[in-house]
């Protein structure tokens, strides 16, 4: 935002932070409320989600994208585009194990693999 | 020039985008800063889901949540006085910017001062790449080598050389001639002191043995517990006023996926608490002008903001994935 083009933004600095302020809290009440929460992805998703949220306030109005005008896509697009590849492309081999662990890596992980494949070859001749 | 011998009307050159190289170079930057934070966040990501039993249990990692929010509400209070800082730029209201210039430099300061106190649980604790072990026959061999250490440290700070040889002695060669200090010994603090060596030596030797031979395990009982055998062992070596000071073992504490844990956690808050510190020292360089700041300082203050900004983005990611979510530690 140029100089000439500034407008008083107080007010809207002040609601922002407020709405910072309550979306930590939420995550900080989802932590200390977290043996309540069922399941296992519930937590993740509310905090995760929470953490966008504030990420989009902090980007929008703080950091002006929103007041900016169309470079901002040609800049920022590319940069996210590359930054998603790259846990896409970890993926597959560090956090799915498509293919059989012959020599696993702990205890916890070995009891896992003999509960999911009590036939223990049957998976082993596929991969 | 045309062949023709016309004109033709060329359109208006345009150079670059309307707003400050500064700007442009600092959003640039920034995107370069997206894509090596991303690949930090990412891989995090990715090695706790392919990682069954990643440790995500306080008592074990030592991950101090209030800490962490805490400081969570450092940096966006910062942030918040960043926008006012600029906002009082444009309105040639430099000495209020002055003010809150120094205000998120020292938030800086205090999000740094409470990562150390978390630092510094981390290493109180031993929770350091390398050295936490995965199972409970690594939690024994530790424990013996850290046992080793102390004894080693408290023999060479008892037992000197003679000055006269110019042989240098190990601690095992020194611990030999251990019964005859102690009976020559006159002084009484320091042949209590010799015999709480003594002590240590026999302790570490057991130790040992059990673990050679086999014969000693890390839990007991249906509650795995510690087993009380080492737990009295430690007590003992920690209160005794003689060897505290030497006494550097760990409670054991096998942690499956620990290092790789340790290491992350050390990579991502480490880097990002750098960052703060380079934000910190962009701050300096308008707050050392003091009363001659003016507006030639606006675009430095806006773009400072920007980097000040991302910072406290990336912490809004860490502080959510690093010190709440459980995922990945129960699923394969």
């Amino acid at each position: 935002m140029s100089h000439e083009e500034h407008a008083d933004h107080g007010h809207l600095y002040r609601f922002i932070f407020g709405l910072l302020c309550v979306f930590t809290a939420v995550s900080w009440l989802a932590d200390e409320c977290k043996e309540y929460i069922p399941g296992v992805w519930l937590l993740p998703i509310i905090v995760l989600g929470v953490a966008v949220m504030k990420a989009l306030c902090v980007l929008l109005i703080f950091m002006h994208i929103k007041f900016e005008r169309a470079w901002k896509y040609v800049l920022l697009a590319p940069t996210t585009i590359l930054a998603i590849g790259l846990p896409l492309a970890l993926l597959p081999d560090v956090g799915v194990h498509y293919y059989h662990m012959d020599v696993p890596q702990d205890p916890i992980s070995d009891q896992a693999f003999e509960d999911l494949e009590p036939t223990s070859d049957a998976g082993h001749s596929s991969h | 020039m045309s062949h023709s011998g016309t004109v033709a009307a060329q359109p208006p050159v345009k150079m670059g985008l309307a707003i400050p190289n500064s700007k442009l170079c600092m959003w640039l930057f920034l995107g370069t800063e997206i894509m090596f934070f991303t690949a930090f966040i990412g891989t995090y990501l990715v090695l706790r889901l392919g990682s069954p039993g990643w440790p995500s249990d306080v008592a074990d990692t030592h991950i101090n949540v209030r800490a962490g929010g805490v400081n969570t509400f450092v940096l966006i209070f910062s942030s918040y006085l960043v926008v006012l800082a600029h906002e009082s730029m444009l309105k040639h209201q430099f000495q209020k910017a002055w003010k809150l210039m120094c205000a998120v430099l020292f938030f800086g300061v205090v999000f740094l001062g409470i990562k150390s106190m978390e630092y510094k649980g981390k290493f109180d604790h031993d929770i350091v790449p390398g050295h936490i072990a995965e199972n409970d026959a690594q939690a024994l061999q530790k424990l013996v080598n850290e046992f080793s250490k102390s004894r080693d440290a408290m023999t060479n700070a008892l037992i000197t050389d003679d000055p006269k040889s110019e042989k240098k002695l190990s601690p095992a060669q020194k611990l030999v001639g251990l019964p005859q200090l102690i009976s020559s010994e006159s002084d009484t603090t320091k042949k209590d002191a010799l015999k709480a060596l003594g002590e240590l030596r026999d302790a570490t030797a057991q130790l040992k043995e059990g673990v050679r031979k086999d014969t000693l395990v890390l839990h007991t009982g249906t509650d795995h517990e510690v087993n009380p055998d080492i737990t009295t062992k430690l007590e003992k070596f920690r209160t005794n006023e003689h060897t505290a000071r030497y006494f550097t073992a760990h409670d054991p504490h096998p942690m499956v996926y620990g290092n790789v844990f340790a290491s992350v956690y050390f990579l991502m808050t480490g880097f990002h608490a750098i960052h703060v510190i380079v934000g910190m020292i962009l701050w300096i360089f308008p707050i050392l002008r003091g009363a001659k700041l003016d507006a030639s300082y606006t675009d430095w203050v806006e773009n400072s903001g920007l980097y000040w900004h991302f910072v406290d983005l990336v912490w809004i990611f860490l502080f959510p994935l690093i010190y709440i979510v459980e995922f990945g530690s129960h699923a394969v």
